[in-house]
């Protein structure tokens, strides 16, 4: 089975992935499935139906408001980031986390690179598929390099302010 | 001035202790250049013509004596004796070894300084008024909300990937001195009428390829309010701005493709999400403004029989004083403007040894306060008018005591074709070349204030576009032309300038502006400035003038 | 005619290929006039990635008997800033510099519009 990065409760490993990516051109295969915005407004209803488990593919000009009313089914959000940078998916993730309080996983997909952890992991992702073939142990060690961070976000550190009262 | 604790000290230290751990995978070969690039972009380090540079952050443009010392320390052990100050109040040295970087980090935040944000598509460092907390001008003191903006931005986890970079300036008094309307966000301070203290906020303004004065979304933001309202404008352009275009990815773009008033609505609502819960507590900004505390003044009288003796026996001193002091909020004190626009020298360079007797007279004289401008200046904020004098004899013996601030020879000018990647010109031997015209002080004290402008490309580093006289460095088919703008104003009076007429070969542009200061002084009317008449009459009789010299 | 050049990791010195190895003075680069060749050294060059930035040719023209670079800004790379002349390489002095400040006529580099792109 394949793997993605997991983060829980403040630890990196790697842990078995039970969920099947498929593209819209794909048939659908057996088990839990991620499949994009538009495939699950067309069939998300049949699938869940099914009992399986459902996670959406979120690109980024696609607005995770849309999503508002489908969350607590989803079982993740796999949010992409076609380059590394395109800064849109940490919008979307905070406000998965913060707006919404969706406590599903929430995946960062694409070009996911070890020296993003950091920040991916301040906007609330849980889950990674490193494109840089990196290993949780680097992931743990890029996303606590900094002791301290100065703005409140969706991990609840607390920022300097808090720190220093 | 603020001071760091542990907790920003350790920040740096780490940022830093990471910046080397990637160097070194970068050399090893582990990591590509492909991926490097960003890496050390957000860290201020570029690979330019000759060498690498790196940008250290001067936030919101103030320095004690102490980081004064290491940048020329730095200069001196790592580059050439020298560093270039820049038009957003950095620090760049030219002549860098990628090697050398992680000790120059350690360096820097070993006295509090640091590259972070320096370059990349993020939140630069924020622009502030050089005179704060010493002008007589001022509202509030905008070094607190420039040092809320530096604890925000820093490595924000949200806004660290934005379709482009994001720069902003804050003017804590109605004479504006960050060119806050042509920022990504302006904000000026503004007393509420029931007496609180607040921003007027400025959006989308911007130089580049589309220059713009920015307009107002807000017209009164209560100051405690600042960091969730931007966070709110942030927010918004990280979704909505384009990255399809870099050349259309800035704010300015999405504002004006929304328009002003739509592009206010749609940040009202997200800030209305966002809520008072995004704001700093009350009690860091008393923190931080406790760090700003007032500085220990001497009860003095508005006059000093010891300067106004000086004076009388010193011409020099007599023109310095005319030319580079300001009004200080308090009696017996001065604003003293050091111009790093000697000339026939480079705009903004210092060698290491003018920057320690800057640090020097900082601490002897000047009250441990060192700020720069974005004009590419220096400012010691505080000084007694009893030791003027002597501050000015130190600058004399070395070179610093250039009479000229506001002057037609006080040009900005970009790095240019003579060390930027970037640059399609030379900007840097125009304004010597200009400055020699202008040499005479008595001409350019009877021309009065005329900011000339200079950029070797069109992303206007030199905010060519802002300049009085502004100067575009173009390459066409291989030689340097330069086209020239008139009428535009980085002020409060902002405007973008409007094109003379076809480029000009580099050794036309001098004696081209000579010809146009000869229009201004035959048309001007009483104490109108070379902008105030051009205002009044139009392009037509400089572009006459110039056009006709030429044929 | 062409050479070869680009900045050195290490410190961002500009440098040209000869042979093989980099240099840091134009004079010394090695000189193609076989495309073929100078496109050879080029791929080569590229697969360098731990010890060059962004290797790329450039075109030549003659100058006082010599070579120089035909862009201008090519040149300013092979010399160092036109405002600090004891910068760079052409403090250095002597005829193959001088060569290369008398040079004129010029065209666009190649190489810096792939160096923008990046």
């Amino acid at each position: 089975m394949p793997t993605r990065i997991k983060l829980h409760d403040g630890e990196f490993s790697l842990a078995e992935d039970p969920f099947t990516h498929v593209t819209d051109d794909e048939d659908l295969v057996r088990g839990d499935l991620i499949i994009s915005l538009t495939r699950f407004q067309s069939e998300g209803e049949r699938l869940l139906a099914e009992g399986r488990s459902v996670g959406v593919r979120l690109e980024p000009a696609e607005e995770v408001e849309v999503l508002a009313y489908d969350l607590p089914r989803l079982a993740l959000v796999a949010v992409a980031f076609p380059k590394f940078n395109d800064g849109r998916a940490y919008t979307a993730a905070r406000l998965l986390r913060e707006r919404y309080g969706f406590k599903g996983e929430v995946r960062a997909v694409g070009d996911v690179l070890r020296e993003q952890a950091g920040f991916m992991v301040r906007v609330g992702f849980d889950a990674f598929e490193p494109a840089d073939g990196s290993t949780p142990e680097q992931w743990a060690h890029t996303a606590h390099r900094q002791r301290h961070v100065y703005q409140r976000a969706a991990d609840r550190r607390p920022p300097a302010f808090a720190e220093r009262e | 001035m603020y001071q760091y604790d542990t907790l920003d000290k350790e920040f740096l230290a780490d940022r830093a202790a990471e910046f080397r751990e990637q160097v070194g995978r970068r050399l090893a070969g582990e990591i590509t250049e492909d991926q490097f690039k960003p890496i050390r972009l957000m860290n201020g380090l570029y690979l330019q013509l000759h060498a690498y540079m790196l940008r250290v952050a001067i936030p919101y443009g103030s320095l004690n004596p102490a980081q004064l010392r290491v940048l020329a320390d730095i200069g001196r052990t790592y580059d050439k004796g020298y560093g270039h100050f820049t038009t957003r109040q950095n620090l760049q040295f030219h002549w860098i070894k990628l090697a050398d970087t992680p000790d120059i980090l350690d360096r820097l935040a070993a006295v509090d300084m640091h590259a972070i944000q320096t370059s990349g598509n993020c939140i630069r460092n924020t622009t502030a008024d050089p005179y704060s907390g010493a002008t007589v001008e001022e509202v509030d003191d905008p070094r607190v909300w420039s040092e809320a903006i530096r604890q925000w931005s820093s490595l924000h986890p949200e806004f660290s990937f934005l379709p482009r970079k994001f720069k902003i300036a804050i003017t804590g008094a109605a004479k504006d001195r960050t060119a806050a309307k042509v920022h990504d966000i302006g904000l000026m301070m503004r007393r509420g009428r029931d007496g609180t203290l607040g921003f007027e906020v400025i959006v989308g303004g911007g130089l580049g390829r589309t220059p713009f004065v920015g307009p107002t979304i807000k017209e009164f933001l209560p100051a405690n309010r600042l960091v969730s309202y931007l966070e709110a404008v942030l927010r918004v352009y990280n979704r909505h701005g384009r990255r399809d275009n870099k050349y259309k990815a800035r704010i300015k773009i999405l504002v004006s493709a929304l328009g002003a008033e739509e592009f206010g609505r749609q940040v009202e609502e997200e800030w209305a999400k966002i809520g008072p819960e995004g704001d700093l507590p009350d009690t860091e900004i008393a923190r931080i403004r406790g760090a700003f505390a007032p500085l220990a003044f001497d009860s003095l009288v508005n006059r000093s029989e010891a300067f106004e003796t000086a004076k009388a026996a010193d011409p020099a001193l007599a023109r310095f004083a005319r030319n580079n002091l300001r009004e200080h909020k308090r009696a017996g004190y001065t604003i003293i403007e050091i111009s790093l626009k000697a000339i026939g020298e480079t705009p903004g360079d210092a060698t290491s040894d003018q920057m320690d007797v800057i640090a020097d007279l900082a601490e002897r004289y000047g009250q441990g306060d060192i700020r720069v401008t974005h004009e590419q200046n220096i400012v010691l904020p505080h000084v007694k008018l009893d030791d003027v004098p002597a501050v000015h004899a130190a600058l004399a013996a070395v070179g610093l005591a250039t009479p000229n601030v506001n002057l037609i020879t006080d040009m900005i000018a970009c790095p240019g074709l003579d060390y930027c990647a970037l640059a399609n010109a030379r900007a840097i031997p125009i304004a010597q070349d200009i400055a020699r015209t202008f040499a005479d002080q008595d001409r350019a004290e009877l021309i009065g204030e005329l900011k000339i402008k200079i950029s070797g490309c069109i992303n206007a580093c030199g905010h060519h576009h802002v300049g009085h006289i502004g100067i575009l460095g173009v390459d066409k088919k291989g030689e340097e032309f330069y086209q020239l703008t008139l009428g535009g104003s980085g002020a409060e009076d902002a405007a973008v300038g409007s094109m003379l007429g076809p480029a000009l070969p580099a050794d036309r542009v001098a004696p081209a502006i000579d010809t146009l200061v000869e229009v201004y002084l035959r048309e001007r009317q009483g104490q109108e400035r070379f902008l105030d008449t051009f205002r009044r009459t139009g392009v037509v009789p400089f572009k006459e003038a110039v056009y006709a010299d030429a044929n | 005619m062409k050479a070869l050049t680009g900045n050195r990791l290490t410190d961002g010195e500009v440098v040209f290929w000869k042979a093989g190895a980099w240099v840091e003075r134009f004079a010394d680069a090695e000189l193609f006039a076989d495309a073929e060749a100078g496109e050879a050294a080029e791929a080569h060059a590229k697969s360098q990635q731990t010890v060059i930035v962004d290797p790329y040719l450039i075109d030549l023209i003659e100058s006082e008997g010599l070579w120089a670079p035909v862009s201008y800004r090519e040149r300013l790379r092979a010399l160092g800033p036109t405002n600090h002349l004891h910068h760079g390489k052409q403090a250095e002095g002597g005829a193959a510099i001088e060569a290369l400040q008398h040079a004129s006529g010029a065209a666009r580099s190649k190489g810096r519009v792939n160096l923008i792109k990046r």
